[in-house]
């Protein structure tokens, strides 16, 4: 058995992972990340929109500061965040966006001069400052007070991921693609690493390390329709399930977001709307300015998909063999425009569904899209439970999103996160001294040959993984979808503790040698049925409604009662539902709760609110 | 910036020729095909009168230069297929290589690039040939050159393949030079290659007429 | 209709003693909006479970699932069975490793590459957290962003005739990534430290024109007028070089 030693072990290199690993680096530490895939192949590069950060130099940023992002980050996290989180990432994220741009990053710039844009499908003036030129320029996203997101044209995760990638291989930042952690190596206090298997070979090896983070990204694979990546699966959350001792916060708090084409639920960027582009029902008609005057089309993503799946339910979509959608219209910002900043847009529109969005209207509807909760961490990113576990980005709940995320805010956090939390992680290496406990590794390593062993053998049955994983899904679609119900949810459950119990009786139908890809499901499939159940469980305990969690049963928001936070434990391995506990959402109150400015407005108040301290 | 892994450093400056060597290539290469053309016009001439041709060959030999630029197109000759063999497999399993490759992927100008490394060889061989025959056994008059067609019928057949060939392997590299160092961009590819074809018919179709004129010359 | 497609898939597991190389043929009835990506999960969830190929985003981005579809290097998420005949002959991508059936590795490839050219800003410059950034044209961004767009997929280089004879060859990919970095007015580096890089056959010179980099690029990179561009400059350093000294 190979064992490799590093001081900062990073499950996944996509934004967050590397980004904390160049921290860990600069600091003179051996860093190396593993991936499911080479490095840039990671999810973090299919964000094309953009990230926010209150840089305030085009025109319709002006005024703009981390004050106002901040705000805008609690009211859309629907006061489900940690604000003292909150407001150490829009702090920091202007620096970080000038850190990239300084390491290559080709940002989009500030022209000046008069120009024009839509918003609600009308056109707009508005001029760009010469004093400006040059600068760091921003697009309009939803739920913002200002024109707030960063950009590189249509691919600005692509661009950063490749820019940090980059950073990565000149620091000597080592990538072991195609390379998959199956289980964390601990004794119950510390974490000494990995096993992980090779996707070249299909051979166990372990991985020792002082620290070891998960930045595996989201999970949305336990859903049938996702906008996710196909190596969103949860397999970094897991790990750390699977320990008992680290909890995940909120994993009822799952993003649809409004626009996933029909069908494949490939997202197109909210710089469609943000651009301008208008949602249309099946005749032809806008109706977001009916529900949300204001904000009509950007308000925040948790609100439009609401209102979509409403006026779907209210007859008014357009039906289709996939079932009914309703249409995103971008037409009118132009050639020029479609084929320039929403270039990919316009990629994805041709080749998948055979539209010209130049001239044709794109079928779009509401599509699972982001994991606000995942592996619960103080502010330091230092994961709940174990010492030297850390965890950072999507696959992290370090909690600046709450119940809902803004748009642009998901590729900030990948790298404003990462710097915050790799300088943490630097910290905890200074000094930090590590016993490698052989007996721990060993039995590690057994346990989890023999357990790839008993599913090859078929030892605990013959399930078939593929159809275990297909119930799963189809499950939480049915009943963890936009809005939620105590009935849909119970069944959910109930049915969700059968698929358990199929899980654990999978065995394999082919040889299980080599990189079998069968045997890469099956080993994941009781941790995914697991985090399914999270995710339910945690749903239809949590009675109120806020953000994106919508509960039919419980429409107000319940300030009293659920300015909380859900921590999911799986305490033993052969429970059949998580052990949910409970802590209070946020520490410190700078905004206290109120009202978001859109969405409904429905609100239980709470008692009281502990003050703001100064400053 | 690679660093050399070996001691035997001052060899490994020779990369640094890589650039020279490319740029003699094609340099060679354009000359050739200028005086391939030049030929074709000489030669073709005799379509229009056999006097006009046997007086420009006259006047190229009575000024020495088809003594002198004879063998010096034979050098550039030499020196382009020098130069352009370093871009062509020698050993069986490069051809084996390059051959798999060509059927792997259905793409027309990778089959161009065969056709011209295969033609390359046959020309080498068969040019040197029709070079010292030619120029062993000056002056060039159209009637000699027709009895020598017609004498063995050979050499018909001989000139009948060489001379598209040529042309082939010319139209080719010129396509091909145009778009290497992108004297061509993507918007005129198209343009270019149908412009490259005409050539080759046109160049073919005068060269074959010119043959048949020699092969039907009466004495 | 629906049409039975025939899927003529490229086997071989190299962990398992017992595999050889070989050709499998699976059949599957075509549906609507049928891609690749659901075709061949479909194939692997239904048929034989061992089945081995790379997707990521199946939309296109992220550059997993290259492989030669019916003879032509392409993306497999975004290629339509209804743009391809009855018959589908699948193959993994030449050049890099096989890793089995349809899959390749070519993230050590890449990887390699990025130390070989050095695939980052170099300046003397520090980053200062509190300054604000260093203006750019936004003209000039987006003629990094044009040359920044390659999903690294391998398309091109599996379509190399010069790759697949010289395994040091750079590649429309690689040349690219210089090109990129060249036109950055952020990089230092000098035209000679470029030359360094693409004067030689490993680069620009051992480029022999095929094109098929240009014609079998999903993202339609400017590749042809990129290799074009950069083969003058290379060739006129080149040429300084040469009689200068």
């Amino acid at each position: 058995m190979q064992t490799i030693y590093t001081d900062v072990l990073v499950m996944g290199a996509g934004l967050a992972g590397e980004r904390a690993a160049i921290e860990a680096a600069e600091a003179g530490f051996s860093a190396i990340c593993l991936s499911l895939v080479p490095s840039r192949r990671s999810h973090s590069s299919a964000a094309m929109g953009g990230m926010q950060a209150a840089m305030g130099n085009c025109a319709k940023g002006e005024g703009d500061c981390p004050d106002v992002h901040f705000a805008d980050t609690v009211k859309g996290s629907d006061w489900g965040c940690d604000q003292e989180v909150a407001r150490m990432f829009a702090d920091r994220a202007p620096v970080e966006m000038r850190q990239l741009a300084y390491w290559g990053v080709p940002w989009g710039r500030v022209v000046p001069g008069k120009g024009t844009y839509y918003k609600g499908g009308k056109l707009f003036d508005k001029e760009e400052k010469e004093e400006n030129r040059g600068l760091i320029n921003s697009r309009d996203f939803g739920g913002t007070a200002k024109w707030r997101t960063c950009y590189v044209s249509d691919g600005t995760g692509h661009s950063v991921l490749y820019t940090v990638d980059n950073v990565c291989a000149k620091l000597g930042v080592e990538v072991h693609d195609k390379t998959e952690a199956i289980s964390l190596i601990t004794d119950g206090v510390t974490c000494f690493g990995c096993v992980a298997r090779c996707l070249r070979t299909g051979e166990l090896r372990v991985y020792l390390a002082k620290a070891t983070v998960i930045a595996t990204g989201g999970f949305g694979r336990i859903y049938p329709g996702t906008t996710n990546a196909v190596i969103c699966d949860g397999g970094g959350h897991i790990t750390a399930i699977n320990t008992g001792l680290v909890p995940m916060g909120n994993m009822e708090a799952v993003q649809f977001h409004p626009t996933g084409i029909v069908p494949t639920e490939i997202l197109v960027t909210e710089g469609c709307r943000g651009d301008g582009g208008t949602l249309l029902d099946v005749n032809e008609e806008r109706f977001m300015h009916i529900y949300e005057p204001e904000k009509q089309e950007l308000a925040s993503r948790d609100v439009v998909s609401r209102w979509m799946t409403h006026h779907i339910r209210q007859g008014k979509g357009v039906p289709s063999p996939y079932g009914e959608h309703l249409w995103l219209d971008i037409r009118h910002l132009g050639e020029k425009h479609i084929t320039g900043k929403l270039r990919e847009v316009y990629e994805i529109c041709t080749s998948f569904l055979g539209v010209n969005p130049i001239h044709q209207l794109i079928p779009v509807r509401p599509t699972h899209h982001y994991s606000m909760g995942g592996v619960r961490t103080n502010k330091d990113g230092h994961a709940y439970g174990i010492s030297g576990l850390f965890s950072v980005g999507e696959a992290s709940c370090w909690d600046m999103h709450g119940f809902n995320r803004l748009g642009g805010n998901s590729l900030a956090e990948t790298v404003v996160a990462g710097g915050i939390v790799g300088k943490k992680i630097a910290e905890f290496l200074q000094g930090a001294e590590v016993t490698f406990n052989s007996a721990v590794i060993d039995a590690e390593v057994k346990k989890q040959q023999e357990r790839i062993g008993n599913i090859i053998r078929c030892k605990n049955g013959t399930e078939n993984v593929y159809k275990v994983r297909k119930t799963m899904q189809d499950t939480l679609h049915k009943g963890a979808n936009i809005f939620r119900t105590e009935q849909g949810l119970t069944e959910c459950v109930k049915t969700l503790q059968e698929t358990l119990e199929r899980a654990r009786k999978v065995g394999l139908k082919s040889n299980g040698l080599g990189v079998n890809p069968e045997l890469s499901a099956a080993l994941k499939i009781e941790g995914q049925v697991k985090m399914a159940l999270m995710v339910a469980y945690g749903a239809l305990n949590r009675t109120e409604s806020r953000g994106s969690h919508n509960r039919e049963d419980y429409p107000a928001r319940n300030d009293r009662d659920w300015l909380t936070r859900t921590l999911a434990y799986w305490k033993n391995e052969k429970d059949d539902l998580p052990t949910l506990e409970y802590e209070a959402a946020t520490q410190i109150f700078h905004i206290p709760p109120g009202d978001r400015g859109y969405g409904k407005s429905q609100i239980i108040q709470a008692e009281n609110i502990p003050a703001a301290p100064k400053g | 910036m690679s660093l050399p892994l070996t001691a035997n450093h001052p060899t490994l400056n020779a990369r640094r020729m890589d650039g020279v060597l490319d740029w003699a290539q094609m340099l060679t290469g354009v000359g050739l095909i200028a005086f391939m053309w030049a030929h074709m016009l000489l030669v073709g001439s005799v379509l229009l009168s056999p006097e006009i041709m046997n007086s420009i060959a006259a006047f190229f030999e009575n000024s020495g230069m088809a003594q002198v630029g004879g063998p010096l197109i034979f050098a550039l000759f030499l020196a382009h297929f020098v130069l352009a063999a370093r871009k062509i497999p020698f050993r069986l399993e490069g051809q084996k290589t390059i051959w798999e490759h060509a059927k792997l992927i259905h793409h027309a100008d990778t089959w161009l690039w065969v056709v011209q490394a295969a033609s390359a060889m046959v020309i080498l061989i068969m040019g040197a040939i029709h070079m010292w025959a030619v120029l062993s056994d000056l002056p060039i008059v159209a009637l000699k050159a027709a009895e020598t067609l017609q004498r063995n019928k050979w050499w018909l057949a001989f000139y009948l393949l060489l001379a598209p060939l040529v042309h082939v392997h010319l139209g080719i590299g010129l396509y091909r030079i145009a778009v290497k160092w992108g004297f061509a961009g993507r918007a005129e590819r198209r343009g270019l290659k149908r412009f490259a074809t005409l050539i080759v018919l046109v160049s073919v179709g005068i060269s074959v007429l010119t043959l048949f004129r020699f092969w039907f010359m009466v004495a | 209709m629906a049409r039975n497609l025939k899927f003529n898939i490229f086997r071989y597991n190299p962990q398992d003693p017992e595999s050889t190389p070989h050709m499998e043929t699976f059949s599957l009835e075509e549906t609507d909006s049928l891609t690749l990506f659901i075709a061949l999960n479909r194939i692997r969830e239904e048929q034989d479970p061992s089945l081995q190929f790379d997707f990521c985003c199946r939309a296109g981005i992220c550059g997993s699932c290259g492989m030669v579809i019916n003879g032509r290097p392409g993306l497999a998420c975004h290629t339509k069975t209804k743009d391809l005949p009855d018959e589908i002959t699948l193959l993994p991508l030449p050049v890099f490793q096989l890793v089995g059936d349809l899959s390749v590795d070519t993230g050590s490839w890449f990887r390699e590459l990025y130390d070989t050219v050095e695939s980052w800003i170099h300046t003397s410059k520090t980053f200062d957290p509190n300054a604000q950034e260093e203006r750019m044209e936004d003209a000039v961004a987006e003629a990094i962003y044009e040359l920044d767009r390659c999903i690294e997929c391998g398309c091109c280089i599996a379509a190399c005739g010069t790759a697949r004879m010289r395994p040091d060859f750079l590649g429309a990919a690689g040349i690219n990534k210089v090109g990129r970095f060249l036109i950055d007015p952020r990089d230092e580096r000098t035209e000679q430290d470029y030359y360094e890089i693409l004067g030689t056959d490993m680069g620009i010179f051992g480029c022999m024109g095929l094109l098929a980099c240009e014609d079998v690029c999903p993202k339609h990179m400017p590749l042809q007028n990129q290799l074009g561009f950069l083969r003058r400059k290379m060739g006129i350093t080149a040429l300084k070089n040469f009689f200068g000294k």
